[in-house]
């Protein structure tokens, strides 16, 4: 579904992507896994436009959509979980996940998937006129994940949606995950918790430095002690 | 006291442009008032030049404005705006010399100070003890009602709404698919076609003329100062503080201090209480 080939990108003089290339081939949790500074939000970045490559093709369903403008991609079916949540922290929740439908028009879609996201997160249905900067960082992930949703994506990319959550909220997004898993959503995982990781995704590719380091099912990643120490720390 | 409501009507109005724009960029437009300045000589070319009904001539001016606002956000500040803050301040600073310039040789050479007929009879209306101004009367409902089309403009459009989302967190405002660009545009439109209206409504109780940009600017500069600088309810709270202050101060203090006092408020809102009186945290630019 999803073909990422010699990606590149720098800021400025800085490389930050080397060459990267992987699949996400369609219905599949891919864990991007790697260190502080391995690029992997900036790949995210650069699927969804936020940041413009310096080289290399993205193409998604077929699309070549590398460079184009973010409300574009997302139009295409490719939406993202940002890092740190960022939800639009003096709007309501409502609001907020309203917000997340600004490119669409179908209402009758929106409605649908309004209340598949409130099923999924039950407790944002219970605070649905609060505003979202009153929200634990927990109801804020599931906030970001919600709104995410409700762009109608065909492949979620998620920034570390477990950091900085307790133990047990983490077993939730957890739950979250394979849910939307189960209905068929593809999804990007970008993780540094390989616990995380290894829970819901099929496959894994390991970034450092710019570059894809290992590739190989995720199941393996625990008991890979090579992998873990070198790339992982 | 009610003079001093009826100018703080007109500064509350300045300061919602200057609040808008800020909110949605993060910049304080220095252009603003002198956007206001060519919106005024606008209504005049179409009211006193051309004989339009006074409430064409205000439409003329609001859209007139608008677009000026759109054109100048689009060819003079969107490449800046991705940039440091001084080189976007310095924009706004050039157009605001660039439109003094337009002003001072479209409308120059009439005459100095331009005069604005007033709307409704001149003559007083007694209410017991208290002198009311007609004229005065018709701007400050004039203002409100703007201020109010405005506050619904925010609330129920998907537009105001995308506006208020971008200024609450401009990456996730791009991630949602809102077009930051156009949002930034628009603010700078619609800061434009508020000053627009709010020269319209002024004209008649002062004159026009090429500087009359900067002391409103600074005025409304003031207004939004104390209101917080990014509270629209603290613009119109902050609008009517320095108009009612300026009107009591000049009365009974001395008519000098009618210039001073809106930059002594700006200086007591900094040292007393820099937030202002209903501001929030500062927006955090694209």
């Amino acid at each position: 579904m999803l073909e990422v080939e010699h990606l590149a990108v720098s800021y400025g003089p800085t490389r930050i992507l080397e060459d990267v290339s992987f699949h996400v081939p369609r219905g599949r949790v891919v864990a991007l896994l790697g260190g502080n500074g391995s690029g992997k939000t900036t790949v995210l970045n650069a699927l969804t436009g936020m940041v413009r490559p310096r080289g290399g093709a993205i193409r998604f369903g077929g699309q070549d959509c590398a460079g184009w403008r973010p409300d574009r991609i997302l139009r295409l079916g490719l939406a993202q979980v940002p890092q740190g949540r960022e939800v639009f922290a003096s709007m309501s929740v409502a609001e907020n996940l309203e917000l997340g439908a600004y490119t669409r028009r179908d209402r009758e879609g929106v409605r649908r998937d309004t209340e598949r996201a409130l099923a999924l997160f039950p407790r944002l249905r219970e605070k649905a006129r609060r505003r979202a900067g009153t929200l634990s960082g927990g109801e804020q992930q599931m906030l970001a994940v919600a709104r995410a949703l409700m762009s109608g994506p065909r492949l979620l990319l998620m920034d570390e949606p477990s950091v900085g959550l307790a133990p047990n909220v983490v077993g939730d997004m957890v739950a979250a995950i394979r849910a939307l898993r189960e209905e068929g959503l593809t999804i990007l995982l970008v993780e540094q918790n390989v616990g995380v990781a290894a829970a819901v995704a099929d496959s894994a590719h390991v970034l450092q430095a710019g570059r894809i380091v290992h590739s190989g099912p995720a199941s393996g990643l625990l008991d890979d002690e090579e992998v873990l120490r070198s790339y992982l720390g | 006291m009610l003079s001093g409501l009826t100018t703080g009507s007109i500064y509350a109005l300045v300061a919602l442009g200057i609040v808008l724009v800020y909110k949605a960029t993060g910049t304080i437009n220095f252009a603003h008032g002198d956007q206001l300045m060519i919106a005024g000589f606008l209504a005049y070319t179409l009211h006193v030049m051309l004989g339009l009904p006074y409430l064409v001539a205000m439409l003329g001016a609001v859209i007139g404005s608008f677009l000026l606002g759109a054109l100048a956000e689009r060819i003079g500040f969107r490449a800046v705006l991705r940039s440091n803050l001084i080189n976007v301040v310095l924009a706004t600073l050039g157009l605001s010399f660039v439109l003094k310039g337009v002003a001072r040789l479209t409308w120059g050479g009439i005459s100095d100070y331009l005069s604005f007929p007033p709307l409704v009879s001149p003559d007083p209306i007694m209410i017991g003890d208290l002198i009311l101004l007609p004229q005065q009367l018709v701007v400050t409902a004039g203002a409100l009602v703007v201020m109010g089309l405005f506050a619904l403009f925010f609330r129920l459009t998907t537009i105001g709404r995308a506006m208020q989302a971008t200024a609450d967190n401009p990456k996730a405002a791009r991630l949602v698919g809102i077009r930051v660009e156009h949002i930034h545009m628009l603010a700078f439109a619609v800061g434009a076609a508020v000053a627009g209206a709010g020269a319209t409504l002024m004209a008649p109780l002062t004159l026009l003329y090429p500087d009359i940009g900067f002391t409103l600017f600074i005025k409304g500069f003031a207004a939004a100062v104390l209101g917080g600088l990014t509270s629209l309810p603290g613009a119109l709270v902050g609008g009517l503080a320095i108009g009612i202050v300026e009107a009591l101060a000049a009365g009974y203090i001395h008519s000098s201090f009618l210039e001073v006092s809106a930059f002594i408020a700006i200086m007591l809102t900094l040292v007393l209480r820099p937030r202002g009186l209903m501001g929030g945290p500062p927006p955090r630019r694209a």
